[in-house]
């Protein structure tokens, strides 16, 4: 019995101009602008090739170890087509440095360009669709109450609990088909351009992305259901499924992060810079104490031949210069770069503490908006294109390990940073012969490890457990309300 | 006629459910982003009198020598508007900082108090309210203007008297415009009553006549969606299907077409990137120097002896004013890029009345994009004016070389600038002035100009649709 009403409200609701024409809507909005997205990852795939490719040129003409300092770059997400998330927000290349841990940072953008939102494949499913979920659902039962069928229908020997069911699975496969042909035309298009492989994985990202559109489609028509159970007129329904649509897709989205930022205090950017003030003082007396435990001392004078803006990265280096120079430089090095190595770590503690409160607020926005089921599934749909800021962080702690690995290849290499070639490949001849003007040979850093990473499966589905099963909750409860309130709805 | 048509639209929407829920949420809105407004403008206000007052005794500081004053890097920062209330314009995200010497003005950036980790959100402004909320108000009154009426069988009963279709309709539009116009007029005084109450932000008798000009165009929008929802509804027999229609257009309008923007911004093809620059200015800094010969004699050749015979003043000033114009000139060139890419994507998207209302209204009030550019206009001004002071004050010094050029070591060393103290009272300081009314106008003329045009349009629309309308 539920299959045959959910049939004959299938095809009921299949043939409505409604359905046509979101149906249409939505096929031309994917249509016209995924090729757009598309191509706009694209270009970005470009520039990160690019700069890969620099990198790996640069490293080839390192000549003094204190320039291995090469730009590490994340590879942009083609996933980001479907749900944009964090990927234009954050910065996408993090630089390995001596003194320095690399942290998440903005993105080096037009600030300008802020005025603008987002636009990705999720807005056009998460506001034409749930519009249409709505706008199906909405006189599923006052509707059929209006045109006299609902008592003809329940006269018969139905549970009512059958009749919902029954539409529920109608509401749900009419839904499929918009949906599905949204997907089926992005993927599509966006297999059409040359640059894009979608791995394994991300295969398997896509299909979980379908299957959260359609549990939140079901979300909102089991709104629209329980509403159409609440009133008796079907343009009552309408309305009140239409003030709370706009209120989770408009008011509760925006509302949640202004609230946000006025309820959580960010840590203030003058006292961090004070911190860092004093920790600068603090590693100016380390440099003192370590000078006198060596007890050597500066001598005067000391001349020394520059080569600005090579030896890799555009970091320049000394190519030659006397003793006194040598001897000054060599004191200098082994004073202050093992303090510098050690103290990065200092000084990423009083950045992050700052950043840590940005994190407390988004939070805190995060949780308020959890209200809206338009959040919950804007939060599942990018972190399954790995685009949330989970994924960002995950990035950023691999550069981490990786610049351990890096400062320690270059101790080991250069003695406890205590060697010459750490800053000039001036050797004992080329010293006392003077200024030399020669080119120096590039470092041999093949065995230098190089930075690998793999955005894999692993967390995801950790990840986006709590917002899917909070989808699922709030279908159940719609639909729980909806046939307590059909239970004792007047029918005639 | 037409005014009893207007009193039984007003009396039937107002009893309505739907009006008492519209009421209840622009209300509570309204309430809520005051509210808000007042703790960021509060602590808004506090920072910007700190930091300014920072800046102002680092150059008190400085007045001790001209050339101080000359190189001294001042920090600007924007000032807090009160009608940020009104329309924010995204204020948060856009640079706020801004730092010069007489001889450079760096990009303007983002300081403090900005959490870039937070996704894109508009604050709960009175434009936001008006452009999306009430908007969409709008058309839920309107969807069943017509076609509802012809379902319950009134709109014969109207036209079968001697009441012209014309009337009816003007009847119809006056009592929405008000039914809408009682929520929006009861928001923005309960807001108004809000902030004026707590004290922390002060209207000038400019700022109530911009903010009673942002009500009309308000009002002007939404007559926008009034009448499209009255033209939408004649056209469709059934107000099921004006609905449908009518939430897909809001939809397309309100939502998607502002967000195309960013799309747009980014095939235009004009990105600018930070890093080019960065390497455009070294490459331009190697080039200066490379070829320091063409400026004079050992240009390139600086000692901190005054005295000594191998130092060229003069030469070394070209070497230097060359190198910093140029990077000056690529520094403007990425930010008239920049402000392009931005406005390109807005222009594109003027097919939406929202869009073009949110300019509108930041045009008027002094906020968003606008506000950043004319800032940054008035820093060069000021800039001009100090460098002005400076050769001035330089002149009436004989022991100076008079060459004003950006080398600070040699400013110092060589007393290329004059060192003698000057009166703090006369050294030009910075003061950021709001736009007068005439010119916020003019900035939005066009955008006032497209409204009306899109009232004309759907005016006429409507009109014809209603005309022709089958009314059995």
């Amino acid at each position: 019995m539920i299959w045959k009403i959910a049939s004959k409200d299938f095809l009921l609701n299949v043939m409505t101009f409604k359905f046509a024409v979101g149906t249409a809507l939505c096929i031309i909005l994917i249509g016209v602008f995924v090729p757009v997205l598309a191509q706009a990852y694209q270009e970005r795939l470009k520039t990160y090739s690019a700069n890969v490719a620099y990198n790996e040129g640069e490293l080839h003409n390192v000549t003094v170890y204190k320039n291995v300092t090469p730009t590490i770059y994340r590879q942009p997400s083609v996933l980001a087509v479907f749900a944009e998330g964090c990927e234009r927000q954050l910065g996408d290349s993090a630089t390995i440095e001596y003194d320095q841990i690399p942290e998440i940072s903005a993105a080096a953008a037009n600030h300008y360009l802020s005025i603008f939102s987002v636009f990705d494949t999720a807005l056009i499913l998460k506001i034409v669709m749930s519009v249409l979920a709505l706008l199906v659902a909405y006189d599923a039962i006052s509707g059929e109450r209006e045109h006299g069928t609902l008592k003809l229908v329940l006269s018969g020997t139905v549970a009512r609990y059958q009749v919902l069911a029954g539409k529920l699975l109608a509401g749900l496969l009419v839904l499929v088909v918009p949906v599905a042909v949204a997907f089926l035309l992005g993927l599509i298009i966006v297999q059409s351009f040359p640059m894009v492989h979608l791995t394994a994985s991300e295969w398997v990202r896509v299909g979980l992305m379908f299957l959260a559109s359609l549990v939140f489609m079901a979300t909102m028509y089991n709104m629209g259901l329980l509403f159409s159970c609440l009133a008796r007129r079907s343009a009552v329904s309408l309305v009140l499924g239409l003030f709370l649509w706009i209120i989770f897709v408009l008011v509760v989205p925006n509302a949640s992060v202004y609230l946000a930022t006025h309820a959580v205090p960010l840590e203030s950017e003058d006292k961090v810079n004070e911190q860092i003030a004093a920790l600068r003082r603090e590693i100016q007396r380390e440099y003192t104490v370590a000078l006198k435990e060596t007890g050597e001392s500066f001598q005067g004078g000391g001349s020394r031949n520059d080569m600005p803006g090579k030896g890799g990265f555009g970091r320049g280096y000394i190519r030659s210069c006397d003793e006194t120079f040598m001897h000054n430089k060599l004191l200098e090095q082994r004073v202050t770069v093992p303090v510098d190595v050690k103290y990065a770590e200092k000084r990423w503690e009083i950045r992050y503490s700052r950043l840590r409160s940005l994190f407390e607020q988004k939070r805190l926005a995060d949780n308020l908006a959890r209200v809206s089921p338009v959040c919950l599934y804007e939060n599942v749909m990018s972190v399954l294109a790995a685009t949330d800021m989970a994924s960002f962080r995950r990035f950023i702690d691999a550069v981490k390990t990786y610049r351990a690995d890096v400062v320690e290849y270059v101790r080991m290499r250069t003695d406890n940073f205590a060697a010459a070639s750490f800053f000039t490949p001036c050797t004992e001849e080329e010293m006392k012969q003077g200024d030399v003007n020669s080119d120096a040979p590039p470092l041999a850093l093949d065995d230098l490890p190089r930075f690998r990473y793999e955005a894999g499966m692993a967390g995801v589905l950790r990840r986006v457990l709590p917002d899917l099963a909070l989808l699922v909750l709030a279908n159940l409860l719609f639909f729980g309300a909806a046939v307590a309130a059909f239970l004792r709805y007047d029918v005639r | 006629m037409i005014w009893q048509i207007v009193r039984k639209e007003i009396l039937e929407n107002v009893v309505s459910f739907r009006f008492f829920l519209a009421l209840v949420l622009v209300v509570i809105l309204f309430a809520a982003g005051s509210l808000v407004f007042l703790s960021q403008y509060r602590q808004q206000s506090s920072d910007y009198w700190d930091r300014t007052n920072e800046n102002l005794s680092a150059l008190r500081d400085c007045a001790r020598s001209l050339y101080r004053v000359a190189f001294q890097k001042q920090r600007v920062w924007r000032q807090p508007r009160p009608l940020t209330l009104c329309a924010e314009g995204y204020e948060r995200s856009l640079p706020n900082w801004f730092a010069f010497d007489i001889f450079t003005a760096d990009l303007p950036d983002i300081r403090g108090g900005t959490n870039f980790t937070l996704s894109h959100f508009s604050s709960l402004d009175w434009v936001f309210i008006v452009s999306m909320i009430l908007s969409f108000l709008a058309l839920v009154f309107t969807y069943d203007s017509v076609s509802g009426e012809k379902e319950d069988g009134t709109l014969r009963q109207i036209l079968a008297s001697t009441t012209p279709r014309h009337e009816v309709l003007l009847g119809k539009y006056l009592g929405v415009m008000v039914t809408i116009g009682i929520p929006l007029c009861l928001g923005v005084l309960i807001s108004l009553l809000i902030v004026v109450g707590s004290g922390v932000a002060f209207f000038s008798a400019l700022d109530w006549l911009k903010i009673f000009l942002i009500v009309l165009l308000s009002v002007l929008y939404l007559s926008i969606f009034v009448l499209l929802g009255i033209c939408v509804s004649s056209r469709t027999a059934s107000p099921a299907n004006s609905m449908v229609v009518l939430l897909l257009i809001w939809v397309v309008l309100a939502i998607l077409i502002p967000s195309f923007g960013r799309i747009i911004c980014d095939v235009s093809g004009t990105a600018p990137n930070p890093v080019e620059l960065e390497r455009r200015l070294a490459e331009i800094s190697a080039e200066v120097w490379e070829k320091s010969e063409r400026y004079g004699e050992r240009a390139g050749y600086m000692s901190h002896n005054p005295d000594d015979p191998a130092n060229n003043p003069p030469a070394r000033g070209r070497l230097r004013t060359a190198e910093v114009e140029a990077k000056n000139h690529a520094r403007e060139d990425h930010h008239n890029k920049m402000l392009a890419q931005a406005a390109v994507g807005r222009q594109l998207t003027c097919l939406s009345p929202t869009v073009v209302y949110r300019r509108a209204s930041e045009a008027m009030v002094g906020t968003g994009i606008a506000h950043c550019v004319g800032l940054y206009r008035q820093i060069k001004t000021h800039q001009a004016a100090l460098r002005e002071y400076i050769r001035g004050r330089d002149a009436e010094d004989p022991g100076s070389l008079h060459l004003i050029f950006p080398d600070r070591g040699c400013a110092q060393s060589w007393t290329t600038i004059s060192h003698r103290p000057v009166p703090f009272e006369t050294v030009p300081k910075f003061q950021e002035r709001a736009l007068a009314l005439g010119a916020s106008l003019k900035l939005a003329i066009w955008d006032i100009g497209l409204l009306i045009l899109f009232n004309l349009v759907f005016f006429a629309a409507a009109f014809v649709s209603f005309l022709h309308y089958d009314v059995r």
